[in-house]
């Protein structure tokens, strides 16, 4: 309830925004110049071919990799001005707010499901009996009931995917970000996860996905990023850049999925 | 010298092989740690004169390394010989042991996927959390097979401290040999280290199988 109202109010401060940020790995220009925001309950889906930086961008946001430069603001506060980070104490406290989702899972596999969803917020203080409650309830959100105490390796991928995303969300992050979260899933295990994700999408969930999945890409999301060669070059709602995509780049590029 | 007699005499140097043994796994399992971290360190010249010590020490036999740290202190400096040969012994031992040791941990901790770390990092888990919680287990699960291999020979190399005269198992029959013009006290010796190398073999297994919930 309290999302749909500060939805109404433009002034709130996106929850990411992110300005002219620059990234290379030695001399290669990996994103140059790249600003974009996401507000409160909306979802971001960003397409492009391969090596043009989504994962870059994503792993930017996530602290994983260290931008040369621009800024990243979440709620308003920067993260990263101009090239400079936050204090270490800032920058953690910024950690709380995002969770992400890997195309690998990068689930702990000695730990079993319950506790690769319990350790997280317990580490950060949340009480035992809670973290269990609540993980309990992702799981069932996630339609993985009787898995607590499963292990990783005794899961297909599709499980696997599922569990990271509750795994995600036990900490209530702000803004979820989604790498490929299907791209390492058999054809037929990638309609589970898709699922679950259009599900957070109905509950109003702020992410941001990057995918393959035109399909997905189009009926999940409020907009649509379009990355080539480090830059954005096209952005807009999913019927504009689906169904009328203005830069010959991004023309060239949906072709390639609608054969 | 009858066959128990000689088993006997033998098995009062038990004693002393164990002490070697225990001492040196002590010693070496958390030095080795410190070892391949400071190997892995990003610092070029920590890890270049690590790298050096361990292929020093994995280059060169243990038992010159043995003779070095006992007896070099009296060539040097002219320090006294230790009475006490433990100390030189399993000084020796542990750091010849915690070289291998750091390689065989260094392979164990490169080789868990990058992946591990950057959802730890995201997860809110400190670089000491993580290393604790979420790499070493994954750690110890897989260098197990390569440990079991270092601590059975390490059993063996016991009877490396006949070098220095320290009266383990090996020494005290070599005595007996000597002494008795017979090969029998060797077979007594090799005997031994079977059986002690079999209960080895049997305790790591079984840490193996306590570590085989997940793959
Ligand atoms: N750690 C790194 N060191 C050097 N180059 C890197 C590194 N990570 C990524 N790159 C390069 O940066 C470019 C962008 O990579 P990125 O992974 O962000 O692309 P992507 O859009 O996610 O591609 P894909 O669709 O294949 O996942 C690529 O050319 C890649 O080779
Ligand atoms: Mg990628």
């Amino acid at each position: 309830m309290s999302k749909e109202t500060k939805l109404d109010q433009p002034a709130s401060a996106p929850i990411l925004e992110v300005r002219g940020l620059q990234k290379s790995f030695g001399s290669i220009e990996v994103l140059k110049d790249i600003s974009f925001s996401v507000t409160q309950g909306n979802v971001v889906t960003v397409i492009g071919p391969s090596g043009s930086g989504k994962s870059t961008l994503l792993r930017c946001a996530s602290f994983l990799e260290t931008a040369n430069g621009g800024d990243i603001l979440y709620d308003g506060e920067y993260a990263l001005k101009d090239g400079v980070y936050a204090e270490k104490k800032d920058l953690n406290r910024f950690r709380t707010r995002f969770g992400m989702v890997f195309q690998n899972f990068n689930l702990f596999p000695h730990y079993s499901v319950m506790k690769n969803i319990c350790e997280p917020p317990m580490l950060r203080g949340c009480g035992k009996e809670e973290a269990r409650e609540r993980a309990a309830q992702l799981l069932q959100k996630m339609g993985l009931e009787g898995k607590e105490d499963a292990y990783p390796c005794q899961l297909s991928g599709g499980q696997q995917q599922r569990v990271a995303i509750a795994r995600a969300l036990a900490l209530e992050p702000e803004i979820l970000y989604f790498d490929e979260p299907t791209s390492a899933l058999d054809p037929e295990l990638t309609g589970e996860v898709l699922k679950v994700i259009r599900q957070l999408a109905a509950d109003r969930m702020t992410m941001v996905v990057v995918t393959h999945e035109m399909a997905f890409a189009r009926a999940v999301s409020h907009r649509v990023v379009f990355m080539a060669d480090g830059c954005i070059v096209e952005e807009g709602s999913p019927e504009q850049v689906f169904e009328d995509p203005r830069q010959d780049r991004t023309k060239q590029f949906l072709s390639n999925y609608t054969k | 010298m009858s066959l128990m007699t000689m088993i006997a005499k033998m098995s009062e140097g038990l004693e002393k092989t164990c002490a070697i043994f225990f001492l040196t796994l002590l010693f070496a399992i958390p030095l080795g740690m410190i070892v391949a971290l400071l190997r892995m360190s990003k610092n070029k010249i920590i890890s270049g004169i690590v790298r050096f010590f361990i292929t020093v020490l994995r280059g060169t036999p243990l038992m010159l390394q043995l003779l070095a740290v006992t007896y070099g202190p009296h060539y040097l400096f002219g320090a006294d010989i230790s009475r006490n040969k433990l100390i030189p012994v399993v000084i020796a031992f542990s750091i010849n042991y915690a070289a291998y040791f750091a390689e065989i941990y260094r392979g164990g901790i490169e080789s868990i996927p990058k992946g591990q770390y950057e959802a730890a990092a995201v997860l809110g888990y400190s670089r000491l959390q993580t290393f604790m919680r979420i790499i070493l287990p994954q750690v110890v699960k897989r260098i197990l097979p390569s440990m079991t291999n270092e601590v059975i020979t390490l059993v063996k190399d016991t009877s490396i401290a006949f070098a220095v005269s320290y009266e383990e198992i090996f020494t005290i029959g070599k005595q007996i040999a000597n002494s008795q013009t017979s090969f029998m006290p060797f077979v007594v010796a090799g005997v031994f280290y079977y059986l002690f190398n079999f209960v080895v073999d049997r305790i790591m297994g079984l840490f193996e199988k306590r570590l085989n919930y997940y793959s």
